[in-house]
């Protein structure tokens, strides 16, 4: 704001008691005081005003002369100082009072009254500037310029309760007022409206105290700590990322652009199968990278699986969906995922506390696209807290780095079209990209619909519980009811435990009744064999259900789930475990998910009963 | 009876709150001078004897339960006045301290600021304590010593002001004004004419003059004219 020839004066600090001017005021009040020397400062003319004289005018001229004499500044410099000394209100013109600068012609300007000296701890007031406009008022019998008339008005309402003082401290001023010279008394009058132009400013004025002297905060503060802070963060987020910059560390194999070697977009794409090293390390620096890709969220959710807390990513995404997703269907999708993740008894309820859940239901009433925040700020910090850590140390994880893949860098091409444009390709399409999202989404979901859609055409008597079609349709899911015990997962014959009439299972005929590629019968009233769905190895998240194990020897009333054992291979040992319904994410070592080849570990916390 | 009394000394206050300001305003310009400072002292030792007197005489009104309705807003509406007065009381005091620091009356090196003022302000003082004449009577080195007098005496009002918010509580925003915009310009004061005209003059000059020169051609035409018949009579005769 101040030119820097202010700061460089040298002048000695005035001492003031109190802190209310910053430093360079103090120094150009300072100068004001020099100005007045009768030996050095600034010569003063007499101006005549109709009959009168009024001492101590000075020309402009002279200021702009005694500060480059003073201050051994550039003209231009000098020009500058002086002009904020005008607008700033320590000299007001006296020929043009409205405009505040400095001219270096004749025109005659006249220090201000230390009173209306522009201070930090003195704002201009509104009931000052009240009193002053109802003084105008009774000088020029009512004839104020319009923008006065305005915050005359304005004021009248704003400060009504004190307008009865306004206007008797007005009648007074001007009355005592009256006790002085008549050419003090116009003197008076020219600082007043020179001071309040300067802090009302008229509208179409320049207003120079708007970002100026009312700041909140010192500006000679130190501020020294918190640059410091930013500066380190700064230096350990370039350091963190450093390898994973394109530009800065290169790109494996090549960067497309310069070698038109499309392969590096193909190494990382979205959803790729192995994913690079770079990538997979970056998981490690931080949740939000981990949540960022989608790879990397993929296999979080093959650990989360393990851990039997996997609906919170999955309600994670479901909220991510629903907050950038199509508006249109806010209210079904919340819906949705009220029915889903939040409902008392719900499939796959997820663990939030009491008040969450009552702001979140609260909302529900009427949904938008931020409805779900709360509850899903509290998962995020959940997963982020807990689970995150496990991750980074699981064999998911590790053998995710461990596969990932390291690219070799492959020399810049040399160009066959010396003389001609080369056609470079381009990345992927994003429209392209999107379609292949939507239908491998698709297929999931057409897959994995049918158990759901079958299990609940079931026994329509008794509730289908949730749990059972949870754990056909979404592997390593427990129905973490608190009056159901975990039900199983998908690759084990188990036994339900259900609340009902008999302890046993009611879903009897369960409904294995969908395109049911081997026929045959299980004892016990068993409907034929469970669906097969396409046996999608490698890919989490995907329950394989191969048809019923021939003769698998089922006891009556058992659930007869999928997972044929192939004859021969032992029979996996019967644990009896119990799961507590909120022991998502919480102890037992992480067990690995749906095993296509059979292994022998039930699931933890699945009920195998002896029959 | 006690409702003129406020008033009476609520007016009183009122008028040494407004000299108070203009005193206040020549501090460090070249009005600047010892009787200035010693009038500042003297007004607002003034200023606070009536505060006080004001405070007694409103407390008392409005702790008494046995007024009217009607009465007590009108108490209440005095309050309000006289809580506003005693903070810009307070403000100009506090001015005058930091304005009396900066601007020491006897060191040589500070130099007075070149105000375009040259008379005194005797005459204000003099209405602010209701005498004829100012009589000046203090040291020469006033400017100094006074100013921890009135450090202690900004203390003073302010301890007051805030036993006065926790013994009354009137909330301010419930008053109403009784005069509407634009009162004073119903008031009944006699405007000087010279003041008016000078500052008047500025902004219409081209009007005022355009009108004086008329006048005077028109006068000095009538003026010929009755000489030449003068003349005329006087030739003919």
């Amino acid at each position: 704001m101040l030119p820097r020839a202010v700061v460089v004066l040298g002048l000695p600090p005035v001492h003031s008691c109190n802190t209310s001017h910053p430093r360079h005021a103090l120094q150009i009040e300072a100068l004001m005081m020099e100005m007045q020397n009768p030996d050095t400062g600034i010569k003063t003319q007499t101006q005549k005003v109709m009959i009168t004289n009024i001492p101590h005018a000075v020309a402009g001229n002279d200021i702009l002369q005694w500060i480059l004499q003073r201050l051994q500044i550039t003209e231009e410099e000098a020009l500058h100082l002086g002009d904020l000394f005008v607008k700033y209100g320590y000299i007001y013109p006296l020929q043009e009072p409205k405009n505040l600068t400095l001219r270096t012609d004749g025109s005659l300007y006249r220090f201000q009254t230390p009173y209306f000296w522009p201070a930090q701890s003195w704002p201009a007031d509104d009931t000052d500037y009240a009193i002053y406009l109802a003084k105008k008022n009774i000088k020029r019998k009512g004839i104020l310029e319009e923008y006065e008339k305005e915050h005359y008005n304005m004021l009248n309402q704003k400060i009504n309760y004190k307008w009865d003082f306004v206007i008797m401290q007005a009648k007074e001023q001007y009355k005592a007022g009256k006790e002085r010279k008549k050419e003090d008394r116009y003197a008076l009058d020219c600082q007043e409206r020179a001071y309040w132009l300067v802090n009302r400013t008229p509208p179409g004025m320049l207003n120079v105290l708007e970002y100026g002297l009312d700041r909140a905060t010192d500006p000679n503060e130190n501020k020294v700590n918190q640059v410091r802070q930013l500066v380190c963060w700064l230096v350990k987020y370039s350091e963190q990322f450093l390898s994973n910059d394109p530009i800065l560390s290169g790109c494996l194999p090549s960067n497309p652009w310069v070698t038109d070697d499309p392969d590096f977009w193909d190494l990382n794409a979205k959803l790729v199968e192995v994913p690079t090293r770079t990538r997979v390390e970056r998981w490690a620096f931080n949740f939000s990278e981990l949540m960022r890709d989608p790879k990397g969220r993929q296999n979080f959710q093959l650990f989360l699986k393990k851990e039997f807390s996997g609906e919170n990513l999955s309600f994670w995404e479901a909220c991510e969906d629903l907050k950038y997703g199509d508006q249109s269907k806010v209210k079904e999708k919340a819906e949705e995922i009220y029915k889903l993740f939040l409902a008392p008894g719900a499939r796959r309820w997820i663990n939030i506390d009491g008040t969450t859940m009552g702001i979140t239901v609260k909302g529900l009433k009427h949904p938008h696209r931020y409805v779900l925040d709360a509850a899903q700020t509290h998962i995020y910090m959940l997963m982020k807290k807990d689970s995150y850590g496990r991750y980074l140390k699981s064999p998911v994880y590790k053998e995710m780095l461990a596969k990932a893949v390291v690219p070799q860098e492959t020399v810049k091409k040399s160009s066959n079209f010396p003389f001609g444009r080369r056609h470079l390709r381009s990345s992927p399409s994003p429209i392209i990209l999107r379609q292949q999202e939507e239908e491998a989404k698709a297929k999931e979901a057409a897959t994995t619909v049918d158990i759901t859609q079958v299990m609940s055409k079931l026994d329509p008597s008794s509730p289908l519980p949730e749990g059972v079609s949870a754990a056909l349709g979404f592997p390593g899911r427990l129905c973490q009811q608190p009056a159901f015990p975990a039900c199983c997962l998908g690759s084990w014959s188990c036994r339900c435990h259900f609340p009902g009439t008999s302890g046993m299972l009611a879903v009897t005929d369960l409904g294995c009744s969908a395109s049911a590629p081997s026929p045959h019968t299980s004892e016990g009233g068993m409907p034929n064999g469970c669906p097969e769905l396409p046996p999608e190895a490698g890919q989490p998240g995907h329950l394989s259900l191969p048809p019923a194990p021939p003769g698998g020897g089922m006891a009556q009333g058992r659930v007869k789930l999928c997972r044929p054992y192939p004859l021969g291979s032992n029979r996996p040992s019967l644990e009896q475990r119990w799961v507590t319904p909120q022991g998502a994410g919480r102890g037992g070592p992480p067990q690995s998910a749906s095993n296509p080849s059979g292994d022998v570990h039930p699931p933890k916390g699945c009920i195998l009963g002896t029959p | 009876m006690v409702k003129e009394e406020c008033k009476a000394l609520l007016d009183a206050l009122n008028k040494v709150t407004a000299c108070y300001r203009h005193m206040v305003l020549t501090i460090g310009g070249t009005s600047d001078s010892q009787n200035l400072r010693e009038e500042l002292k003297k007004t607002r030792q003034k200023a606070q004897e009536l505060a006080v007197a004001n405070r007694n005489k409103l407390t008392t009104v409005l702790k008494d339960k046995t007024v009217s309705k009607e009465d007590k807003a009108e108490f209440e509406r005095l309050w309000v006045i006289f809580s506003t007065c005693l903070e810009i009381l307070e403000i100009d005091m506090r001015r005058a301290l930091e304005l009396g620091h900066e601007f020491p009356l006897n060191v040589p090196k500070k130099h007075l600021i070149q105000t375009g003022m040259s008379g005194g302000t005797s005459g204000v003082a003099a209405r602010a304590m209701s005498v004829q004449n100012m009589k000046y009577e203090a040291e020469h080195n006033i400017d100094v010593v006074d100013l921890k007098d009135l450090e202690n005496e900004i203390n003073q009002v302010g301890e007051m002001m805030y036993e006065m918010e926790m013994k009354v509580s009137v909330p301010q925003w419930t008053v109403e004004a009784k005069q509407d915009p634009g009162a004073e310009l119903k008031s009944t004061i006699s405007v000087g004419a010279s003041s008016i005209g000078m500052i008047s003059v500025e902004e219409n000059k081209s009007f005022c003059d355009i009108s004086k020169v008329l006048a005077g051609i028109i006068f000095s035409a009538v003026l010929i004219i009755a000489i030449v018949l003068a003349v005329c009579v006087v030739k003919l005769s």
